[in-house]
Formats: structure tokens, sequence, C-alpha cells
């Protein structure tokens, strides 16, 4: 089943100064359960893309769908309310609420959806405890090393129940032990939970690891291709 | 909602050293905006007290050509049941206190003084004014005497005394001569200067007879529970004698001048304030800057994974808020607490004499008028709601990718 399509999607930054095409054409299909990485040189269009899936931002040309939703042409409030309920996101740096502890963190997404507290904290509980924080619960981002922090990310991104999950370099700025342990809970969840994941990353043991890999080059879909990761 | 206010709190704590100065200077704008204006405030307060109580009344009922013409011509009827038809117009209706007014010469063997004569009735008056504890000498007059009771500063000048015989000169009701002799029974340390020197009590049958205006009064005093009760026992005194030919006026209709004294002395306390709450706000207004600017990234990330502009904006308000409302509220208990230290300020030497010269007493009592305490508060609310719109006006207009990169 596909969950993401794109139509002709074109960004064009600064279309009045100096602008920069920083996306061509583009048209893609993520179906459910898939474990995708968006690689390409740096500039190449990966956050851009990402951006337009997750509506974060408008393209200048072109449709995203999620499910058959257009989530292009929805208004900022709507949008907003659509990505708390469908999208997940992980980031490149930092992005936890550095005042809340890592189960706040988890919960503070649930409260936003309005659930049920008793039910926050039992899921909050149990997503720490799938990405092997368990025992940190309450310690503050500051407290954790980034490759936790990260883990806390993946944990608060899957808290929503969303459609799937949106991770812009996710490992950048990780060791590569911290790295790899962040692939194993993504591809973990993935395996047995059928939770769809599209990465973007030019880090090529993350790469390898990918199930499906999209390259891009100045703004386009360059190659994209099925691997087996377990043969690498 | 709770989570909210969580993050709202831990985020002011974020910086605790730039929180608590920007705390410490709202507190101290509050307490110098307090503290000068109790000060003012405070020696008006025992002015207008003392005119409420020897002069005006919270209320006085009179004939409607008395204001313009204060004279016995213009005196009206009084009986026990006139002041009973008053005191039962509204519950919140303490007493009435008759008082017959107006000019006489007062005199002794060889000099005459001018004075203000007031026929009295001798227990309501105490009651009212606990007149009897200003005596320096002798007696309050009792009814149906031929006494008086004078200032000291008038007697002074008669070189009359407790004792003595005063003549008191003038004109009754229509243009009937009027003239007495009264013994002395005490001399009043009178709290009003004007009156110490031209204050003459007698009880008001007596002066009645005197100025052939028997059953008569000029001014019937109201006393009320409370001084802010004054305007609404007004409003339901007028509808009582309504179709009279008895108007009501209340004390701020009847000493404007030293109101306006009172507006004019707090001009510059009120100017001071406005001057220091400019620069506190201003400083106020760097810190929620300041908290803003630093957060953008983070504001960025929390619209991204679905918090609503709104929700952010609330959580910034409430930040503002809790910064003045621990701000104003530790600022209204520290000058409250540093005004019951200080009251009164008594002045001492040269300073105190000058004054007693002027003929207020040596001390600067503070005032505790709650509206002053409150005001304070609702100015810092104002400047906290002004200062908010710069987060407000950013969280509206964030464009979360630039957020994000910042
Ligand atoms: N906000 C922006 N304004 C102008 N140009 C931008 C902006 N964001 C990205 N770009 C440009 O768009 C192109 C693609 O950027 P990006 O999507 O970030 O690539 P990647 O994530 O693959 O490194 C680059 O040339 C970049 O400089
Ligand atoms: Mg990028």
């Amino acid at each position: 089943m596909t969950i993401v399509r794109t139509e002709k999607l074109c960004k064009v930054y600064n279309p009045d100064t100096v602008p920069v095409h920083a996306l061509n054409n583009v048209c893609i299909e993520v179906d459910e359960g898939e474990f995708t990485a968006l690689r390409g040189p740096s500039g190449s269009g990966k956050t851009t893309l990402l951006n337009m899936i997750g509506g974060l931002d408008k393209p200048t040309e072109g449709k995203v769908f999620i499910d058959g939703h257009e989530i292009s042409s929805m208004k900022d409030s709507k949008r907003i309310d659509f990505r708390l309920q469908n999208i997940g996101f992980v980031f490149q740096h930092y992005n936890l609420i550095p005042v809340f502890t890592a189960a706040e963190n988890v919960a503070f997404i649930m409260m936003l959806q309005g659930r049920d507290k008793q039910e926050i904290r039992k899921r909050t509980d149990k997503l720490l405890d799938q990405v092997g924080l368990g025992d940190r619960k309450d310690a503050r981002p500051a407290q954790l090393s980034g490759g936790q922090q990260q883990r806390v990310a993946v944990a608060r991104a899957l808290a929503s129940e969303p459609r799937f999950i949106l991770a812009d370099e996710p490992t950048a700025n990780l060791d590569t032990e911290a790295a790899m342990n962040l692939l194993d809970i993504m591809e973990k969840m993935n395996r047995e939970q059928n939770i769809t994941f599209v990465f973007s990353t030019h880090d090529q043991r993350v790469i390898d690891r990918a199930r499906r890999v999209v390259t891009m080059v100045d703004g386009a879909i360059d190659q994209d291709e099925i691997q087996d990761p377990d043969k690498t | 909602m709770n989570t909210f206010l969580k993050l709202a709190w831990r985020n002011i704590w974020r910086n605790k050293r730039r929180t608590m100065i920007t705390i410490s200077a709202i507190v101290f704008a509050v307490l110098a905006a307090i503290v000068m204006q109790s000060m003012n405030r405070g020696s008006y307060e025992v002015m207008i007290d003392r005119m409420v109580s020897f002069s005006t009344g919270y209320l006085q009922v009179q004939d409607y050509r008395y204001d313009r013409e204060a004279s016995l011509d213009n005196a009206f009827h009084y009986d026990d049941a006139l002041g009973e038809t008053v005191l039962s117009a509204d519950t919140r209706i303490e007493r009435v206190v008759p008082r017959l007014e107006t000019f006489m010469l007062a005199a002794n063997d060889v000099s005459t003084r001018g004075s203000v004569v007031f026929g009295v009735d001798p227990e309501k008056e105490q009651a009212f004014n606990q007149i009897d504890n200003y005596l320096a000498e002798g007696r309050f007059v009792e009814s149906n005497e031929y006494t008086a009771v004078m200032g000291k500063g008038l007697a002074d000048r008669l070189q009359l005394d407790v004792g003595d015989t005063l003549a008191l000169i003038g004109q009754g009701r229509f243009g009937m001569s009027a003239s007495g002799l009264f013994e002395i029974t005490g001399l009043l340390e009178h709290p009003i200067h004007d009156m110490n020197n031209s204050a003459v009590y007698l009880p008001l049958g007596t002066a009645q007879e005197l100025l052939s205006a028997e059953e008569h009064i000029t001014g019937l005093l109201i006393s009320v529970q409370q001084a802010r009760q004054t305007d609404a026992v007004a409003a339901s005194l007028r509808s009582t004698l309504e179709d009279g030919e008895l108007v009501v006026f209340t004390w701020p209709e009847l000493m404007p001048e030293l109101l306006e004294l009172m507006e004019m002395d707090l001009a510059v306390p009120r100017l001071l304030t406005l001057v220091l709450y400019v620069v506190i706000g201003l400083g106020f207004f760097g810190t929620v800057l300041t908290m803003t600017m630093e957060r953008l990234r983070e504001f960025g990330v929390l619209l991204s994974v679905g918090m609503k502009r709104g929700s952010l904006s609330l959580v910034l308000f409430i930040e503002t808020l809790i910064i003045s409302i621990m701000a104003v509220a530790s600022g209204i208990l520290l000058s409250w607490v540093l005004l019951k230290l200080v009251d009164p300020i008594a002045l001492s030497g040269e300073a105190a004499q000058a004054v007693i010269d002027m003929g207020f007493d040596p001390v600067i009592p503070m005032s505790f008028a709650p509206d002053q305490f409150f005001v304070q508060g609702l100015y810092v609310f104002v400047i906290a709601l002004i200062v908010f719109l710069f987060p407000l006006v950013k969280i509206l207009r964030l464009n979360i990718l630039e957020a994000a990169r910042s």
C-alpha cells in the first residue's frame, strides 16, 4: 500500500533573487513497511525532499499526497495537525525539549494528541524500553549522549503512531557505535512492527543497511534500487 | 494544560540568573512606586479623614440653595423624624449628625475675631468624631447649656480660657440680630489647623435659639460603614429624598480643592513611576526577547512535531505571566512589610518644628489604601501583555524551516 506519493515535485528557493532549483520534477512513491535511504551529495536536495514529504514546506510546483491526502495544499494549522497525527520526525541536531525528561519528551506528543493519561504513561514506558532507555526515563536531554538523545527522538516520533517516520541524517552527529545502535533499533521496529522509515544519509554504513536506496543528484532522482541489506 | 504549565515553569528557570534579575527589577519598580504613592497619599488621607469627620461628613444633606449661598436663610427644617428617614434610607448609613453652621464675631472684653460657630448635638458629634479626644482643657459642651467650646488658637488670640465668658455677635436667620454670652467649658486642640483658629462649638439647641433658627440646621452629616460605599449610599439617599428641597453631596464634591491638591502632589510620583516602568518594561522586554530568540530552533521543532502555534504562544504567555505574578506578589508583599515597618515616619528637630509651624503633625503617615497595591499589579500586567506581543508575533510568523536552521 502506497503511503507517500509525490507528483512532479519542484522547489525553487529565492525565486525572485538568486533562484536555487533544489528539486526538479521529483516523482517518488513510498509503500508501507519500507526501510528506505535517501542518499546523495550535500546540496542534492535530500532535506528539501524530506521537508516536502513531511509537510514542513510547500513545493513551488507539484503535489505531495500522504495516504491520498494532498498535504502540499493544506493550510498551516491543518498541516500542523496532520503532521501530529500522521508523521513522525527525527532531525539531525538535538531536537528534544531540553527542559523535559526523556519520558516527558515522548509523552508530550501524545499529550498534544489528547490521549488518555494512563495510556500515555504505559506507551511511554514501552517505547523507551524499546529504544533501550528504560532506565534513563527521568534523564534530561543534556544528561544523555547524542546517541541516546536520538533514540529518545525515535521513541517520540513513534509515540503518535504515525503512518511513517522521516529522519533527516539521524546519525550524522553520532559515532559509529551509536549510529549502528540507532539503526538496529529502527530496523527492528521496521521488521517487527512494520513501521515505515525514510531517512537521508551520506554515511555508507547506514546506506548498506537500507532495503531501498534512492540516490539524488542535483535535485533529481538519479537511481532507485532495491538491495538486500543482509548480504553486505 | 498541566504540561504547558510545567513546560513554562521550567523554561523560566533555564536561565535562573536572568529571570531573577528581571523579577528583582520589577519588584523594585513595584516597591518604589507603592512606597512613593503611599507616602504621598498617607498625609492626604489623614487630612481627608479629618475633613470628613470635622467638616463635611462622608455625605451631607443640605437645602438645595445652601450650596450657592451658605447662609442661615438656606438652613432646613430638621427633626428626629427626618433623622430617622435618612438613617433608614440605606443600611450602610451608620449615623446622622446635624450641624448648624455660621460666621460670627467672637469677642472678649476688648477685641473681636472672626469665627465659625457650629451648633452640634454633643453625643452624636462625639460618636462621630470623638471630639472629646481633642480637648486640651476642660470638657465638651452638653445639650441645652449656654456654654461653648472653642479652638485653642482662637482662644489664645482672644486671651480666653476655660471658665471665661465668650461673646458671640452676628446675624441670625432672616437678618435677626444675634448675640449672646457663653461660658467656656473647654478648649480644643483642633486637628484641622484652620478650625483651631476659628471654631466655636455650641450645643445645637442653644445655637438655634441664638440664631433664631429653631428646629433648623444647615447640614446633616452622614457617616457610612466604609468610605467606598459613599457613592452607592448617595445614590440610594438621593432617591429617598427625591422631589424635596434637600440635596445630597459626597465628600469629594464637598472638598474638591483638597482632592485636586492631592492629585497635583501625586503627579510627581506618578511621573517617576511611569519612567520607572518604562525602564523596567524595556528590561522585561529584553528578557522575553532573548528568551524567544534563543529558542527559535526549539519552536521550529515543536511546530514540526505537531504543536499548534496557539499552544506554543500560550506557553510563552504563561512564562511572561508567571514572571510578572511572582514579581508583583513579592513587590506588594515587600512594600507592605516595609510600609508597616516605617509607618508613620516621625520627623524630628527642625524639620518637625517647620511642619508643626505650618499646622501639620510632625509625622508622615503611610497610606495602606488597597488600590495603590492593586494598581501596580495592573500596570505590570499591562506591561506583561505588551511585552508578550513580541513572542506572539514571532511565533505566529515563524517559518518552521528557517527556525530549524537558526
Ligand atoms: N532555505 C533555503 N534557501 C535557499 N537555498 C536553499 C535553502 N535550503 C536549501 N537550499 C539549497 O537547496 C539545495 C538543496 O539543499 P538541501 O535540500 O539542504 O540538500 P541536502 O539536504 O541534500 O544537503 C542546496 O543547493 C541548498 O543550498
Ligand atoms: Mg540535508
